[in-house]
């Protein structure tokens, strides 16, 4: 008993740009030669190839549904391996051939039914599918990264939010904010620690023991980096 | 602790469980841009149909319709 199959068949583009009834007509009588009877037979697509096969960048789909003997099918076989105008071929057991096969390959079999040339093997494909799942996965790969990017920021800017007893007003501030803020008061600490250095070496260190303390309140509003600016150097050493 | 994010793509699919080698847009929602299968946590697909999907993207990988490598 005769299984009907569903085979797809890669065919060389310059066979086919030659005449598409020859390359055609290699697959189906090679099925016909071992028993095989074609029920349908199109042109499915002409495409770029998602790999190079036997130096081939692009190929022209045909897909053939038929009915073989089972013990024919290793001959079948390898008639399609020698054969250097199919270039791949896919065979799956299918139950009945779709209707919209049958309607497709019988107006393709039509006289006025014309089939556009092949492109050179250069040409790029018209229709890419690659690129919208690649834009979906990026979306998701820009959500994850952007939550990790905040999860990360968010975690350095709680710690000196933790540490003094102002924990009502950080929830309030966001997180494009608080990092502003930290990295304001820390550029000023750091000029200021500069300076002091280099006019008052010796104060530096009673400086420096100041500097966790305006860290804690600098934070909060900006006003109080501006105190420790006006009161750097002199007036903070002689408050404390 | 941060919590991992995971987007199921397909839910529901069993109604409808036929998955076919030649309809590339929408088996090429279960690969990574590498090319690699989603596993079955990402994709969302039951037993069976994570099962089909995975012959059908070989099946299309064969007939150079999906890389195997992105």
């Amino acid at each position: 008993m005769a299984q009907i199959y569903e085979a797809m068949f890669l065919l060389d583009n310059q066979v086919v740009r030659e005449d598409w009834g020859k390359a055609k007509a290699i697959v189906t009588k090679t099925l016909e030669k071992h028993g095989g009877t074609i029920l349908t037979a199109r042109r499915w697509d002409e495409r770029k190839l998602a790999y190079m096969i036997e130096g081939n960048r692009r190929a022209t789909f045909l897909l053939v549904h038929h009915e073989i003997p089972g013990d024919a099918i290793p001959a079948m076989q390898r008639d399609f391996n020698l054969n250097e105008t199919v270039l791949r071929y896919l065979s799956l057991a299918v139950d009945v051939v779709p209707e919209e096969e049958q309607a497709l390959s019988e107006a393709e079999n039509a006289e006025d039914f014309t089939i556009p040339t092949p492109p050179p093997d250069d040409a790029p494909d018209e229709e890419e599918p690659r690129e919208d799942v690649d834009e979906d996965s990026l979306r998701g790969r820009s959500r994850g990264s952007a939550g990790e990017r905040s999860a990360n920021s968010k975690e350095p800017d709680k710690e000196p939010d933790e540490e003094p007893a102002a924990g009502a007003e950080a929830p309030a501030t966001s997180d494009t904010a608080s990092p502003e803020s930290s990295g304001t008061t820390t550029g000023t600490e750091s000029a200021a620690a500069g300076t002091e250095t280099a006019t008052e070496p010796a104060n530096a260190g009673s400086d420096t023991a100041t500097e966790p303390a305006n860290e804690s309140s600098g934070t909060e509003p900006v006003g109080a980096v501006d105190e420790t600016k006006d009161g750097d150097g002199a007036d903070g050493s002689k408050e404390l | 602790m941060a919590r991992r994010i995971i987007r199921i793509i397909a839910s529901k699919h069993c109604d409808d469980p036929v998955i076919n080698y030649k309809d590339i847009t929408y088996l090429g929602k279960f690969l990574t841009p590498q090319g690699q299968i989603l596993s079955r946590r990402r994709s969302g697909f039951c037993t069976q149909c994570q099962r089909q999907l995975k012959k059908a993207i070989k099946q299309a990988r064969h007939v150079a319709l999906l890389p195997f490598v992105g």
